[in-house]
């Protein structure tokens, strides 16, 4: 059943001989998300770091059969939070005082605004400001920190080049597992993967 | 999805159904109840501890208040977990239920004021019970009071009471009685039939509750206004509700019952539902009606604060901000103690700790009858320095431990009679296997 192809999506033709294609890993196709679970406490439990699941959706609990660990974002966006908070305070602080010029690009100077006799330094008028901004800060640091962390955007992965890959994004589930991971044998890794029962185990191209 | 067919549940009676040696806790309730509720009436009417008639009846009010938001928080989750046909809050919504199913009675706990009108004495707590009084005490507050004669009469009051009464126990009794008979046939026609009244049972449910408000709380203070004060009551209902469903779940699963039904999983859910609407939405609402009365600065609207600013009631509106908002935002916004169901309890009771201070802030203070004759806040807070809350007095905690003490009761007896979890919902399946991303 499980058949192994070396470069599956390769259709060039009548090039020059190339140097050996380096590779970037192997993938393993299972059926079903229990396969799947099963499957990656295996992997997990066998030390691999440089690997990965690939669902056509949410699987729920796969994160500990992975043995994810807590992603540090929350941290960065508490303190990205606060400095928005901070932020908003500062500058509504600034925008209502006088006799106080600063430089920000360019020369700004504090101009006070009489509004229905409150004081110049009025926290529960900023109070708005300072929720948005804490809120503004938090969603954009969120979202470019995840980014960031998981190396996006990304336009070419090398996994793209599996045909059978692509069914990731349709019925199959896949685990991938990199070369660079310090436990990869390309032969023992192989073995490894079939012995957890998938329908396919292929190689592919870094 | 995923694994969850490995979920195998005990729908066995030892799991589902209530065991014998908690009825014992029910006459311990009955008991506190009476006493309660007795012992508060005693020190009221004589006067003990220089208890007057005026805190007496606002010490009740706020008991009241108290017991009812338990109740119609559970209505609210209830109506919602149809209303959006939810699927992993049915293994926590018999709890609700019979949370719920108490506002059949709860109108019991209202016949006292009925007394006080009877008496022609509402006046201690209504002023605008009395207009002849009004009027001679303060004829700039009668004409303002007056226009709202309309809305604002006994026979409208009383009607109006009988109607959020009457809906309140239909709608309870409807969804219990519907969700019990599910339990013995299965059918799906009746989780139909709730989901399609739980639309206009949500609209009653918003309109009661809202009038209520007004009637109950706002019309204490009545030349004041606010069109959020509905919301802000319903805001506490949601708040008293939630940490009272998280409690009784605990205490059922502490009970040796529930096991393998409610997991961390539906705690968590909970932990959420506590803290969007305890924490957030609270904070949301009351910085809300704060900041435009502030801001707007019309002196018809602000006296309403400034009676909450000055003296004893300064330490009261700090506590409020960072009891009912800073503190437990900080302390259950993270994962983890949504998924202890002690650490949760904690925070519950916690919130029902705020919840009633924030009642007794809403009834009890009163608005200075010269603030008009005053210049400035400075002035106000001088003058007004030694205005006591008398939160301390015994007489408060008496009143809404009995309070309390007869809606457990009351619980008690409805979950004693009925399985503990809606044990032939078709979305019990999913309940079960319910996880959190």
């Amino acid at each position: 059943m499980a058949t192994i192809t070396t470069n599956p999506s390769d259709t060039k033709t009548g090039d020059a001989p190339q140097s050996p294609a380096k590779l970037y890993g192997f993938i393993a196709e299972f059926e079903t998300p229990g396969d799947l679970m099963a499957a990656a406490e295996k992997v997990r439990d066998a030390g691999y770091k440089w690997w990965d699941c690939h669902t056509p959706f949410p699987v729920h609990g796969l994160d500990g059969a992975m043995g994810i660990q807590r992603t540090w974002l929350p941290i960065f966006v508490f303190f990205a939070g606060m400095t928005g908070t901070i932020a908003a305070f500062l500058l509504q602080g600034f925008t209502n005082s006088w006799n106080l010029t600063i430089w920000a690009g360019v020369w700004v100077t504090g101009y006070p605004y009489l509004i229905s006799g409150k004081p110049a330094m009025s926290l529960p008028a900023f109070i708005p400001v300072m929720f948005e901004l804490t809120i503004l800060f938090s969603a954009l640091s969120c979202v470019g920190l995840m980014f960031l962390f998981n190396g996006l955007p990304q336009l070419y992965h090398p996994l793209f080049k599996s045909n059978r890959f692509r069914r990731a994004s349709n019925d199959r589930f896949f685990i991938s597992i990199e070369s660079r991971d310090p436990n990869f044998l390309p032969r023992k890794t192989e073995q490894f993967l079939r012995s957890l029962g998938p329908v396919s185990v292929e190689a592919v191209e870094a | 999805m995923g694994h969850g067919a490995s979920h195998a549940a005990d729908l066995g009676p030892q799991n589902i159904q209530l065991p014998s040696f908690v009825l014992g806790f029910r006459n311990v309730a009955i008991g506190l109840g009476v006493v309660g509720l007795g012992a508060g009436a005693a020190i009221g009417f004589t006067g003990a501890m220089g208890t007057t008639a005026h805190h007496f009846w606002r010490a009740y009010m706020v008991a009241f208040l108290l017991g009812l938001s338990v109740c119609l928080g559970g209505l609210f989750f209830v109506a919602i977990q149809h209303l959006t046909r939810a699927g992993w809050s049915v293994a926590v919504r018999r709890p609700a239920e019979a949370l719920a199913s108490n506002l059949r009675w709860y109108w019991l706990l209202f016949v006292p004021f009925a007394v006080l009108w009877g008496m022609g004495k509402a006046n201690v707590l209504w002023i605008w019970a009395d207009m002849e009084t009004l009027r001679a005490n303060n004829e700039a507050e009668w004409h303002i009071v007056h226009a709202k004669e309309a809305f604002l009469n006994p026979t409208f009051f009383w009607i109006r009471a009988v109607v959020y009464f009457a809906a309140w126990a239909l709608l309870a009794h409807f969804f219990l009685t519907n969700s019990t008979r599910q339990d013995e046939s299965g059918d799906r026609a009746i989780t139909e039939r709730m989901q399609k009244w739980s639309g206009p049972a949500i609209i009653v449910f918003g309109l009661t509750t809202t009038f209520a408000a007004f009637d109950w709380i706002m019309s204490l203070s009545p030349a004041w206004f606010s069109t959020m004060f509905g919301v802000y009551f319903f805001c506490g209902c949601a708040t008293a509700g939630f940490a009272s469903m998280i409690l009784v779940t605990v205490r059922l699963q502490k009970a040796g019952t529930l096991k393998g039904i409610v997991t961390s999983e539906h705690y968590q859910d909970l932990g959420k539902m506590l803290f969007a609407f305890g924490m957030v939405f609270w904070a949301y609402i009351a910085f809300s009606q704060y900041m435009l009365i502030w801001y707007a600065n019309v002196p018809e609207e602000t006296g309403w604060y400034l009676a909450r600013q000055v003296g004893g009631w300064i330490p009261v509106s700090v506590a409020l901000l960072f009891g009912h908002f800073v503190i437990p935002f900080v302390a259950v916004i993270s994962k983890w103690p949504k998924r202890m169901p002690l650490v949760l309890a904690a925070a519950a009771v916690w919130m029902l700790c705020a919840h009633y201070i924030d009642l007794y802030w809403l009834v009890v203070p009163e608005i200075p009858h010269d603030l008009s004759s005053m210049a400035t806040y400075a002035q106000v807070s001088e003058k007004y320095a030694d205005t006591p809350t008398h939160l301390g007095n015994p007489v408060n905690f008496l009143l809404a431990i009995g309070a309390l003490a007869l809606v457990a009761a009351g619980t008690i007896t409805t979950l004693s009679r009925v399985a503990l979890v809606p044990k032939k919902d078709p979305r019990l399946a999913d309940s079960l296997a319910f996880e959190n991303m």
